[in-house]
């Protein structure tokens, strides 16, 4: 019976990922027509206005933009399939894009994650209680409260957050990802070891130095989990500090939306005939809801939980901009502006390519949850 | 004369029994919170309206009174009057170009419910004839179109908003468009599903049967009875539109420069208001944005809840 559940399992996921390929494909095509339907011309952006038409025309050379256009679509493709987007033109002169999203995209996630943890302890509670206790004064308040929650739009709300807490009440730093007077240092690149007594000496900061120890794992680009991983303490804690505004302020919009789904998806599971069977046999009200409606009413909340990650990641772009956090988000605004339109095309696939693998993640998790799903 | 009172009489009563009969509609009217939703949506609209024609229309000052800089003329930077004792002067407070905010924000509603009906419409429209389009044809037409859909759909709302910025560059109208191209994938996929379900009723093989042309089947037979999935889903993303397009102009990819929409004057209010201390700036463009949002939330929840028949028991 098992070995059936496995074998149907995996031919389920082999069937979404080939569903992938044209997915995919399509975005790449979208990805590519950003930087050869956008107006301006991306030798000129490179060269700036001064420079003469003829050095203009030998870097379109040098670019390949003078190649038929499905030759340089195909290799596009080709480079976009090993995530190569070439140099930033502009914000990261000299980068890779490649290195430049290796380097901020931890950030990004870092907050999403930490706004999904806030979103759902917080979240299914209140969802739970407001369905046991539907049309109670509990039930009405968390629903309004949830509807107010996704309609409050963030670059309001966290303005208004920062302003209480950091600026009257001085709780908490405006913004950042830790404090001034803890260093960070360009070496700090994720998926780096620092070798054994590594250490680095502030000239101008008076400062604790975070870098002082060594790791036996590679850095991950997320503070916490850095801080952690250098052990630490005092950098620890005021990176969390930094980070409790922005995952607080993303993790009430998450909460709303998980809440409200919690709700909805426990009203009807009660309602189930196996569960006034449950009841019948004698078992307690308390139990039977543990038991047979949690798991069952998760479901569907599994679902809300992954398409909300992705949401929380496109929603980044927001938050890093109010919270001055200098993840892919604020990276992304920052390129459109000046037509960085490598590190636009690269970043836009990053997104596209997380939001549809946390889709796929949710895909799966659901087809174990509901094995009838697979059918 | 009695017998047009009486046929006033009758069709009210008409109305109300049907009103009665359709439990879509009695169940919706008996949800407090989507009515309130419907009071604050039409209180918006009048606020629109009155802003529209007395603010910056025939019966006022005009668009310029509101969008040129007032410096010289009027104090700058002022908090509202009411925090200093004077109720009637400058109810909001006055900006950096001395412009009193109080007709900006209420401009801002004009602004904010033209552009949000654009995309909607425009969205719901394209959505809607795809989605019709794609169940009613299989095979080839229908996976071209879902599968061009599902890539739209691969994407982050904001961030493909964004990308499409990135190509049409920015402006109002052009992020009514972006915004347009990013929600029609909703609407085709979920009028998609419904017209598949109304497709294998017999009345429409009778249709066809008859003798109609497809044209005819789709906008008279299908069409009408996915209405109600579709009313949702437009209500519903009218708040994410009012949110986003707020948010493309907040990012400085909107409204041009100088223009009272709310998103501009948040950005504005947020990064030179605030941390002087000027929270006026930002606090009103920002409530009546949440407001009004919260407005179209409420009224496409309570609709939803009174399409689904599951909730609808649990009303009961």
């Amino acid at each position: 019976m098992r070995s059936y559940a496995q074998m149907v399992s995996k031919r389920f996921i082999l069937k979404r990922l080939l569903l992938l390929i044209p997915v995919l494909l399509g975005v790449g095509t979208l990805v590519f027509a950003v930087l050869h339907l956008s107006p301006g011309d991306p030798a000129r952006v490179i060269l700036g206005q001064r420079a003469s038409a003829q050095e203009v025309a030998d870097l379109r050379e040098g670019l390949g933009l003078n190649d038929p256009i499905w030759i340089q679509y195909l290799r596009f493709l080709w480079e976009a399939a090993q995530f190569e987007f070439g140099e930033s033109y502009k914000i990261f002169q000299g980068q890779t894009v490649k290195s430049v999203l290796v380097d901020k995209l931890p950030v990004t996630i870092e907050l999403a994650l930490y706004g999904q943890i806030i979103g759902i302890t917080l979240g299914i509670p209140l969802g739970i209680l407001s369905a046991v206790k539907q049309d109670s004064v509990v039930d009405h308040v968390t629903r309004i409260g949830a509807l107010t929650g996704i309609s409050v739009p963030i670059f309001w709300s966290g303005p208004l957050v920062i302003l209480l807490f950091a600026t009257y009440l001085d709780w908490l730093p405006t913004s950042g990802r830790i404090g001034a007077t803890i260093f960070l240092d360009d070496t700090w690149m994720p998926f780096t070891f620092l070798p054994e007594g590594f250490s680095q000496q502030l000239p101008w900061f008076g400062g604790p130095v975070v870098i002082s120890k060594a790791t036996e794992w590679p850095l991950t680009g997320m503070v916490t989990i850095d801080t952690l991983l250098l052990q630490n303490w005092e950098a620890f804690i005021s990176a969390g500090q930094h980070l409790l505004l922005p995952s607080a302020v993303i993790g009430i919009y998450s909460m709303a939306l998980i809440s409200r789904m919690m709700r909805s998806s426990m009203l009807e599971v009660v309602r189930q005939d196996y569960m006034r069977t449950a009841r019948a046999k004698g078992q307690g009200a308390k139990i039977t809801i543990m038991k047979h409606g949690l798991r069952n009413a998760f479901i569907p909340v599994v679902t809300v939980i992954g398409i909300q990650f992705g949401t929380l990641l496109g929603g980044a772009v927001l938050t890093e901009t109010v919270f001055g956090i200098g993840g892919i988000g604020v990276m992304l605004v920052n390129a459109i502006e000046v037509s960085d339109y490598n590190l636009v095309q690269g970043t836009v696939l990053t997104f596209a390519l997380l939001f549809t693998l946390v889709n796929l993640g949710v895909d799966i998790t659901y087809s174990y949850l509901d094995p009838r799903i697979q059918q | 004369m009695s017998t047009q009172t009486e046929s006033v009489e009758t069709t009210s009563r008409d109305l109300v029994d049907r009103l009665r009969a359709s439990p879509f509609l009695s169940s919706l009217l008996a949800n407090r919170l989507a009515l309130t939703g419907l009071g604050i949506i039409l209180l918006m609209v009048l606020i629109a309206v009155y802003a529209r024609l007395f603010i910056a229309g025939p019966f006022g000052p005009g668009l310029e009174s509101i969008i040129s800089s007032q410096l010289g003329s009027a104090p700058d930077k002022i908090a509202p009057g009411w925090t200093r004792g004077e109720p009637l002067t400058y109810f909001f407070g006055t900006d950096g170009q001395a412009r009193d905010i109080y007709p900006r924000v209420l401009y801002g509603a004009w602004l904010a419910l033209k552009f949000g009906t654009i995309t909607v419409g425009a969205s719901t429209a394209l959505g809607v004839s795809l989605g019709i389009v794609a169940a009613y044809y299989s095979d080839v037409v229908d996976n071209t179109i879902m599968r061009t859909m599902d890539v739209l759909l691969a994407f982050p709302s904001l961030l493909l908003a964004l990308a499409l910025v990135a190509i049409f560059g920015s402006g109002l109208w052009k992020a009514v468009i972006a915004l347009t191209l990013v929600y029609t994938p909703r609407f085709a996929r979920v009028v998609r599903g419904a017209a598949l379900k109304v497709l294998e009723d017999e009345y429409i093989d009778a249709t066809v049967a008859l003798g109609a042309q497809d044209p005819r089947v789709l906008a008279r037979h299908v069409l009408p009875n996915c209405l109600a999935p579709i009313t949702v889903q437009s209500t519903l993303n009218f708040g994410l539109a009012i949110i986003d397009l707020a948010a493309l102009s907040f990012l400085g990819f909107g409204a041009q420069a100088g223009t009272p929409s709310w998103g501009l004057m948040l950005s504005n209010g947020v990064e030179n208001g605030l941390l002087n201390g000027i929270w006026w700036w930002s606090f009103f463009p920002g409530l009546f944005l949440a407001i009004t949002v919260l407005g179209f939330n409420l009224l496409g929840d309570g609709m939803r809840d009174a399409l689904d028949p599951r909730m609808r028991e649990a009303v009961d």
